[in-house]
């Protein structure tokens, strides 16, 4: 194979050594519990005087009745209370060098703020306010809904929105995790008491917890949030969703777009999350198909030949599963080669170990990657939230490059065999159906004309 | 050469500044700058193609590049103690980067898989920067392709690159930056090591990029086979790099565009319903303010509600920037930015790259790199009637191109 030529017979002498990739330290973490049941952790990290807040409920994109209200009531959040309109809102939180977004991933909803750390005060207050009583005001709602019916038309003209959708449907099934994107109808329906009734059934302080980094002096800190936080009250439990039971198919999936010039691949399957024993080796079996600038995608089918511009591979962690992707586009005339390259690199991580020299490479590149994303008070406080959300805390960041180090090349091919295999992956594509031809010799195929549901 | 020590975390950003952007790549041969950023990744003859990446890798670094309208960057962010390492890897590349057919073959279907995957295969591909200056300008430097047409690509040569590479990829027309955990002298040492033997390659000067300002406002309009609705883009000539009105309009472009709280959100997303989506600033949506060293737009994007004409979305623009031109901010408008501006500042400081980039920049494009900690107070000193005079002046009608961007007409859909 090109693709791994030279790397023995290159005399490399002259390159100045370098040392070992330093260890994550999160030091100074406080913790507290509000009576109220909010967990509270404050880091202090006084590189530059801001504070990055992270407020997370159980209320992802998965979670309640629909899709549409879901989405919504991310989107509703910022529409502001019934004192605070929400550019008065926008302006408050403008005041204090601020800033809020509201994202969900399938199981939570985060509020992300920032503010001038001279500010904290005010910001807690002002989240405190909307995360207890958003208003969802009806006129405000109504250009909401309008935005996200436009956002799904343009989306749904992309070519990786039909791929991401039934890859979901297909693993998950009828499981909240593989639920489609809301139709026009549904958001045409949902109304502001079903948003108002979401928020009082997910935004549990029960289930909230709030994540401070920033230039802050931890006790004082908690004080405030304690007195901005207290008197949120809300139900103790909010439902969970059922395990996933993930599916799949021996199929490829290719659904047309006549015209595409490019077909886009995305292959999929369902394995572990954070905290699972499996969950660290097959970080890095993913990282060495598709993670960054010298993996096996990156190195065979781009760097050898330039069939595509960034395939990657990554491991999305969600609460119940953690869903493991491949993914290229690749103009139409190489789909079936492209197909047949990826086909090999999954075969080769699930039959063959890792040689050390490249398992090590991609140990690092992991291990400083997190370090590099951890040095700022937004990545520290993001990560830090995602992975509470988990049930884990700061040590599992820092002790994620010694697990690196503890995992063996038969684990990596054990994790592939299992989760990332020919035979484990399920495979869509979204592209022009002449191109569907090209696969017919590899593995049956299964075109679906339309909209794209499967 | 640009040091910024900054010891609280034990990683380095390191980057490379050429003075060699999208502007002076060559008639015939657009997309060049772009196609030559790719060849910056494809091996030296000391160190061959997939080792430049697997060193950084394999000591816990992260590498790209990107290449804008006058300048190309080159990045590592790594742990400290592969400074030397990165010094020496940029000087390799420097001078002995390896130019061959298979490579550059190679790259070229890359980049059209890049060019794919980005504009030809998204709706709303390349809106509305790649293509607004295409039509606000007239001049080849400023008003071509700059992804590349894929016959300018296929042409692309070895020998073009060598040319190339020799005229603007010297250390004469290199700025090198270097932020984060070490000390002054260490890094002073390591720098004369490894980037003092560079040979000299002067760099021709920069080409003559200036337009005249427009007379007339020109209206264009683009179908998007993919595109399901419609989009505009209103772009302003944007005062220059220096001159009075360049912050100004930086504050100006937060009052309009920034946030639920800002004038267009409030008015014409908010209360007149016309608009669902609204966007914009100077250089929009390319990098900050700072970003260019000739002409450049101020830009205005939006997306009109269903049943809203594009015009009826630009007369509503218009009227807004008339409003602001013919009344002023308030003070407190103009306080709300400055400290958004400072906000952005801090945040921009906290990582490596956000650092190093701002260095680079400011350093390469405008000689300038102590002006970076100098903006929190030169934004303090911007009142509102310097927002007024910046918006009267540049945010004019006739100055501005507006280009439609309209799904194909009902029915001729495939």
């Amino acid at each position: 194979m090109s693709a791994e030529r030279g790397l023995t017979e290159v005399d490399l002498s002259a390159v100045p050594e370098t040392g070992p990739v330093p260890p994550v330290r999160v030091t100074g973490v406080s913790r507290t519990v509000l009576a109220n049941g909010v967990a509270v952790m404050v880091v202090p990290r006084p590189t530059v005087p801001r504070v990055e807040f992270r407020l997370s409920v159980p209320a992802g994109a998965a979670m309640g009745p629909s899709a549409a209200a879901a989405e919504l009531l991310a989107m509703g959040i910022p529409l502001g209370t019934k004192e605070l309109d929400q550019a008065q809102l926008a302006e408050r939180i403008q005041d204090l060098g601020g800033s809020l977004h509201v994202s969900q991933d399938h199981d939570r909803l985060y509020l992300q703020a920032a503010a001038l750390s001279e500010a904290e005060e005010d910001l807690y207050q002002l989240l405190a306010d909307l995360v207890m009583a958003p208003e969802f005001p009806a006129h405000d709602l109504a250009t909401e809904r309008a935005k996200l019916m436009e956002g799904l038309r343009m989306a749904r003209a992309e070519p990786h929105f039909p791929a991401g959708e039934g890859l979901g449907r297909l693993i998950y099934g009828d499981h909240p995790y593989g639920r489609p994107e809301p139709s026009e109808t549904t958001v045409r329906r949902t109304g502001r008491q079903a948003l108002l009734d979401l928020h009082r059934r997910s935004f549990s302080p029960w289930r909230a917890q709030i994540t401070v980094v920033g230039d802050v002096e931890p006790r004082r800190t908690q004080a405030r949030l304690r007195r901005a936080f207290s008197p949120w009250q809300g139900p103790r439990r909010v439902p969970g969703l059922p395990a996933v039971r993930a599916g799949g198919s021996d199929e490829i999936h290719f659904i047309a777009r006549p015209g595409s010039v490019q077909t886009v691949v995305l292959a999929g399957s369902s394995g572990p999350s954070h905290g699972h024993p499996d969950h660290v080796a097959l970080t890095l079996a993913t990282a060495v198909l598709g993670g960054g600038f010298t993996s096996r995608m990156m190195s065979n089918l781009r760097e050898d030949k330039g069939y595509t511009y960034s395939p990657h591979a990554r491991l999305s962690n969600h609460l119940l599963d953690g869903l493991a992707t491949a993914s290229m586009e690749v103009r139409n005339e190489v789909t079936g080669a492209a197909y047949l390259e990826l086909v090999y690199e999954l075969g080769r991580l699930a039959s063959l170990e890792v040689p050390r020299e490249e398992l090590e490479t991609t140990r690092s590149y992991l291990s400083g990657a997190r370090v590099i994303m951890l040095q700022t008070q937004a990545g520290l406080a993001t990560a830090l939230a995602q992975v509470r959300a988990h049930g884990l805390d700061h040590r599992y960041l820092e002790r994620y490059s010694e697990q690196l180090a503890q995992t063996s090349a038969k684990e990596v091919m054990a994790a592939a065999r299992r989760y990332l295999a020919p035979t484990a992956m399920t495979t869509v594509m979204v592209g022009d159906p002449d191109a569907a031809s090209q696969l017919r010799a590899l593995a049956p195929v299964r075109l679906v004309r339309g909209a794209g549901r499967l | 050469m640009v040091l910024s020590p900054e010891r609280s975390s034990p990683t380095v950003g390191v980057g490379v500044f050429y003075r060699a952007g999208f502007r002076l790549e060559p008639e015939g041969r657009t997309g060049f700058a772009h196609l030559f950023e790719h060849l910056m990744f494809q091996g030296t003859t000391n160190v061959p193609k997939p080792h430049f990446g697997n060193l950084i890798n394999s000591a816990g670094g992260l590498l790209n590049g990107f290449t804008r309208h006058d300048y190309t960057a080159y990045f590592e962010v790594l742990p400290a103690s592969a400074l030397e390492m990165a010094c020496y890897l940029e000087a390799d590349r420097m001078q002995f980067l390896d130019l061959n057919e298979e490579t550059l073959r190679n790259q070229v279907d890359v980049v059209k898989e890049e060019v794919r995957v980005n504009v030809l295969n998204q709706p709303y591909g390349g809106f509305s920067w790649l293509w607004l200056s295409q039509y606000a300008f007239s001049t080849y430097p400023n008003a071509h392709n700059y992804y590349g047409e894929f016959a300018d690509l296929e042409a692309a040569t070895v020998r073009d690159a060598r040319e190339f590479y020799e005229t603007w990829y010297g250390p004469g027309n290199a700025t090198l930056v270097l932020v984060g955990d070490f000390a002054e002298d260490q890094a002073r040492k390591l720098v004369e090591r490894h980037l003092s033997s560079v040979p000299a390659r002067p760099a021709p000067p920069t080409p003559a990029l200036d337009e005249p300002l427009p007379k007339a406002r020109q209206e264009h309009t683009r179908i998007d086979p993919l595109a399901p609705t419609p989009q505009v883009a209103v772009g302003y000539r944007t005062a220059p790099f220096g001159q009075q009105d360049h912050l100004p309009l930086a504050l100006a472009a937060r009052i309009l565009q920034d946030g639920r709280s800002s004038r267009l959100q409030r008015h014409l997303v908010g209360e007149q319903q016309l608009l669902l989506h609204v966007a914009g600033g100077p250089h929009y949506p390319i990098g900050d303010s700072f970003e260019f060293g000739g002409p450049a737009l101020f830009t205005l994007e939006a997306t009109p509600r269903p049943g809203v004409t594009t015009a009826a979305a630009v007369a509503a623009l218009d009227r807004e920037v008339e409003l602001l031109a013919a009344e002023g901010p308030s003070a407190e408008e103009v306080e709300r930015a400055r400290r958004r501006e400072l906000a952005a500042y801090h945040a921009g400081n906290d990582s490596r790259l956000g650092r190093m980039t701002e260095l680079g920049v400011m350093a390469a494009v405008h000689r300038n790199p102590q002006m970076v900690d100098e903006l929190p107070q030169l934004f303090s000193e911007v009142s509102p009637a310097d927002v007024t005079r910046a918006v009267r002046e540049w945010l004019r009608p006739e100055r501005s191109t507006v280009l439609h961007w309209q799904p194909p007409a009902a029915g001729s859909r495939q």
